[in-house]
């Protein structure tokens, strides 16, 4: 059994104990509220899982700001990730605690015929209702298996979720605003603040051809029912095929630009090496870089974690996921050697910016470990890759996941 | 478990019917109440180890620091401290950067320590360790210990109002030793739940003067 199988098995085993202890404690208060703690399989990689309002128990990366990462068995349950699994992530501290959705208010303004303040009835009336299923993945999902490491979040695989979300077209916010001739970019603030007046607020951009196309969506429901107070209520931004950065939360500012926005949010962090395939060599410095933006082809097994036993010489139906930044999934494969590949079934598709199941039958012939490599190929024709890439942000892994499972 | 704290018309009534019942969800005044912060920094005899607890917590928790990677290096935990400084506006002087980041670099990063012993840079100021209450010079007192990043007079920031605090304690005969006490030992919950670091290097004078010095807001 190698390093990472053992933290794997130490993991299911905590879980067993903690599914029990949560069970026998019933309700528990608001502090000391561990429900158990898995390992990620890197150095420094233990995490509690805690209970915040709304949610089961996720994976703790930091108190304040909140920072929860969903537990990958989450994943097993089905393409659609639970609201109360769905992970949080927030960026400064001041985050707001209690929202009125009565008095809240929309604010668009800047480079505009007129401004608008809007109540949340007043924007549910702008236009049809639009609904997508989309994958929010954290820009620095993953970051914890970067070698050499790097600073930032130290992310498992789990700080991505794809949920049905239902608003109205970002455009048809922008259309009753007039965008003027001439707009660049479209800054998008939430209702999270700084801590210190001087330290940067959160201010994401998008250029005006994206914040105008019909894909951005001021989000209210998710999987059919209100927001998650700390995914965003009472309104998100939904950048469907884009990382999570942009899914603004409490989304309460639009500011159209004609120029660009140069907020340290844009123009310093999240920015990932300018070439197509947004990575140095590692522990260098990249000499251009360009803002995160779509996500690029990955997929998992979730229905078996590393470490686990399956029986030799019986059939083993596994189940995963794949997906991409938008264009969908053209194949998903399995290899037990990274040489010989063949082709998962895929499952019913959501749409082009969700999750795709997908399921494989095989039989492990033998006993001993059990490697499996799963490769997802998008219909632009991007592949994942089979060695990892490096930037110095941690952002955007997609390679070749391997899951080692032991047959007995 | 108590989760979200609903209070409101979640009902689809005849009143909002004309809404419909996506409206009436909307209607909803939701709030959160986020658990007490238990993370704290591995305490250390460096003297960036104050600094930390002092400054760090201003804006996050200590589970930012331990949950980095085990290897980093004194200069990559520097750079690191440095980038708080410059890109989050980090109230740090180049002497608590080099000092925090000897500090996270020996206890989270299994460096050497490079720099003096600690007492050079306990954050108290010397001069008025010993004097009394009354002579201790509570504006400098508090500008060494960083108090004024996380409490203002008259607005919460991280911690409360000094004005508030002292309503608070308007009409208890044992305010100034508790504030004395909470001053000294630090602590969470009885204003929210982000931590409090402790400021045990604080003398009885100094302590005496500041707990005077917030009641009197």
């Amino acid at each position: 059994m190698n390093h990472r199988d053992e933290h794997d098995a130490r993991r299911r085993a905590f879980l067993q104990r903690a599914g029990l202890g949560a069970a026998a404690m019933g309700v528990f208060p608001l502090q000391g509220l561990a429900a158990g703690h898995e390992t990620l399989p890197f150095g420094n990689g233990e995490r509690e899982l805690v209970t915040y309002p709304g949610k089961r128990p996720l994976l703790r990366v930091t108190t304040r700001p909140p920072h929860l990462e969903t537990p990958f068995s989450a994943f097993s349950e089905g393409a659609i990730t639970p609201n109360n699994a769905f992970f949080v992530r927030y960026h400064l501290a001041n985050i707001p605690l209690r929202i009125d959705a009565k008095t809240y208010r929309l604010r668009v303004g800047g480079h505009v015929k007129q401004s608008l303040s809007l109540s949340l009835a007043e924007l549910k009336a702008l236009a049809a209702p639009v609904e997508v299923v989309a994958v929010n993945q954290c820009s620095g999902n993953s970051r914890g298996f970067f070698e050499p490491r790097v600073f930032g979040a130290q992310l498992g695989n789990g700080s991505m979720g794809n949920a049905r979300w239902v608003g109205v077209p970002l455009r048809a916010v922008l259309e009753k605003a007039g965008v003027l001739p001439g707009a660049r970019q479209v800054a998008l603030n939430g209702l999270d603040t700084p801590v210190l007046p001087r330290t940067p607020d959160f201010i994401k951009a998008l250029n005006i051809d994206l914040a105008l196309s019909a894909e951005p969506i001021v989000a209210w429901s998710m999987n059919g029912a209100d927001i998650p107070f700390l995914n965003g209520y009472p309104i998100k931004l939904i950048v469907p095929g884009y990382f999570g950065t942009y899914w603004v939360k409490h989304l309460s500012e639009i500011v159209v630009m004609d120029h660009g926005f140069d907020g340290f949010f844009m123009s310093t962090a999240y920015r990932v090496p300018d070439n197509a395939c947004q990575c140095v060599p590692a522990g260098t410095v990249p000499t251009a870089t360009r803002p995160i933006t779509t996500l690029p082809v990955r997929s998992f097994i979730t229905s078996v974690a590393g470490g686990a036993r399956v029986p030799a010489g019986k059939a083993l139906h596994l189940k995963g996921i794949a997906f991409d930044g938008g264009s969908g999934i053209r194949k998903v494969e399995v290899s037990e050697d990274g040489q010989q590949w063949r082709d998962a079934t895929l499952g019913k598709d959501l749409g082009r910016f969700s999750f795709r199941e997908w399921s494989f039958d095989m039989t492990p012939q033998r006993k001993g470990e059990l490697k499996l490599l799963v490769r997802a190929t998008n219909l632009r024709g991007d592949v994942q890759p089979a060695t990892a890439s490096w930037n110095p942000g941690g952002y955007a892994r997609n390679v070749v996941e391997t899951t080692r499972l032991l047959a007995v | 478990m108590n989760i979200l704290a609903l209070t409101a018309v979640r009902a689809c009534s005849a009143v909002v019917l004309v809404f419909g019942c996506g409206a009436a969800l909307a209607q909803a005044v939701q709030s959160v109440t986020l658990p007490l912060e238990t993370a704290r920094l591995k305490p250390s005899k460096l003297a960036g180890y104050q600094i930390a607890m002092q400054k760090c917590g201003i804006c996050h928790s200590a589970d930012y620091i331990s949950q980095q990677p085990p290897a980093m290096t004194a200069a990559q935990w520097t750079a690191e401290v440095r980038k708080m400084e410059h890109a989050y506006a980090a109230p740090l002087s180049d002497t608590d950067v080099a000092q925090i980041g000897e500090y996270l670099a020996v206890t989270y990063g299994g460096a050497k320590p490079t720099l003096g012993p600690v007492a050079a840079a306990q954050p108290a100021p010397a001069a008025s360790a010993g004097a009394p209450a009354g002579e201790v010079d509570v504006q400098a007192v508090l500008k060494a210990n960083a108090c004024l990043g996380c409490h203002a007079v008259a607005q919460k920031i991280v911690g409360p109002a000094y004005h508030d605090v002292a309503v608070k304690y308007k009409n208890d005969p044992q305010a100034l030793a508790r504030l004395e006490a909470s001053i000294k030992a630090g602590g969470s919950g009885k204003w929210g739940s982000v931590v409090m670091p402790p400021f045990a290097n604080l003398s009885p004078q100094e302590l005496k003067a500041l707990a005077g010095f917030v009641l009197k807001q």
